[in-house]
């Protein structure tokens, strides 16, 4: 299954005008990033709390190894500046790049509860309008 | 560019990928979304109706086939891959879900 994940990342077009986005395994996470091996970038959601950011510390490291040229994190849930700097002092800490920050958002919960998707259940959310905000600086800086 | 999220469960990894993929689809680029996760939901953030989740196809170990060295080979092109399993999301997003043994395991 593995395989035919990876192959299909593998087949996907690679032009300006494309963009393919897999949603990994939450599993086992040495799993999850050989399905990825193909991709150009890998983005670890985090919450903002240390179990889940050593997560993403850890996908860092496996993605690295797997020879993805761009490792970040997006975190997720940010309630509170004191959030953003604890998450800012372990990926300095860590040397682990933040691409951005998506607010605690009730939306998400919400959307799921009635079985719509967060953006056309609540497309003026804070977390929608953070996402809107993110997705461009995901496909910046490929290779860098 | 091809991308993949990755992250435990409960992080909000589905929500976010779907919306990106909305997002991204909106921006004019066009978008092929992949769902691999063991809770396969991404057809939900993407806005594809709860209803057609029960009918939703996947793809499985047919589209690849095992090379003499070991390794695996797609069986099909992705156009092909794409006519036999994808769905169409909002957005004009192509939605490819990958069969989880786990669920059919349990069926």
């Amino acid at each position: 299954m593995h395989a035919a994940v990876r192959g299909v990342i593998e087949a996907a077009e690679d032009s300006p005008a494309h963009v393919s986005i897999l949603d990994t395994e939450a599993s086992t996470e040495h799993l999850l990033v050989s399905t990825a091996k193909h991709a150009h970038a890998m983005f670890a959601v985090v919450e903002p709390y240390f179990t889940s950011l050593e997560t993403g510390r850890r996908i860092n490291l496996l993605a690295r190894d797997l020879g993805i040229e761009r490792v970040a994190l997006i975190v997720n849930k940010v309630r509170s500046q004191e959030d953003l700097e604890a998450v800012d002092a372990f990926a300095e800490e860590e040397g682990l790049e933040v691409v951005g920050t998506v607010p605690y958002d009730d939306c998400f919960h919400e959307a799921e509860r009635v079985s719509r998707a967060p953006l056309d259940f609540a497309p003026d959310a804070e977390a929608m309008i953070a996402i809107r905000r993110l997705a461009p600086r995901l496909l910046n800086a490929r290779g860098t | 560019m091809k991308l993949a999220i990755a992250g435990k469960g409960g992080a909000g990894k589905t929500s976010i990928t779907g919306t990106l993929a909305r997002v991204f689809a909106q921006s004019g680029y066009q978008v092929l979304a992949v769902d691999n996760d063991m809770n396969p939901n991404l057809s939900l953030t993407v806005g594809i109706p709860a209803e057609l989740m029960t009918e939703l196809p996947v793809f499985g170990p047919e589209i690849v086939r095992k090379r003499d060295d070991g390794g695996y080979d797609l069986a099909m092109t992705l156009e092909e891959i794409c006519a036999a399993y994808s769905l169409c999301a909002p957005d004009d997003i192509t939605l490819l879900t990958a069969n989880q043994p786990t669920q059919a395991g349990t069926g």
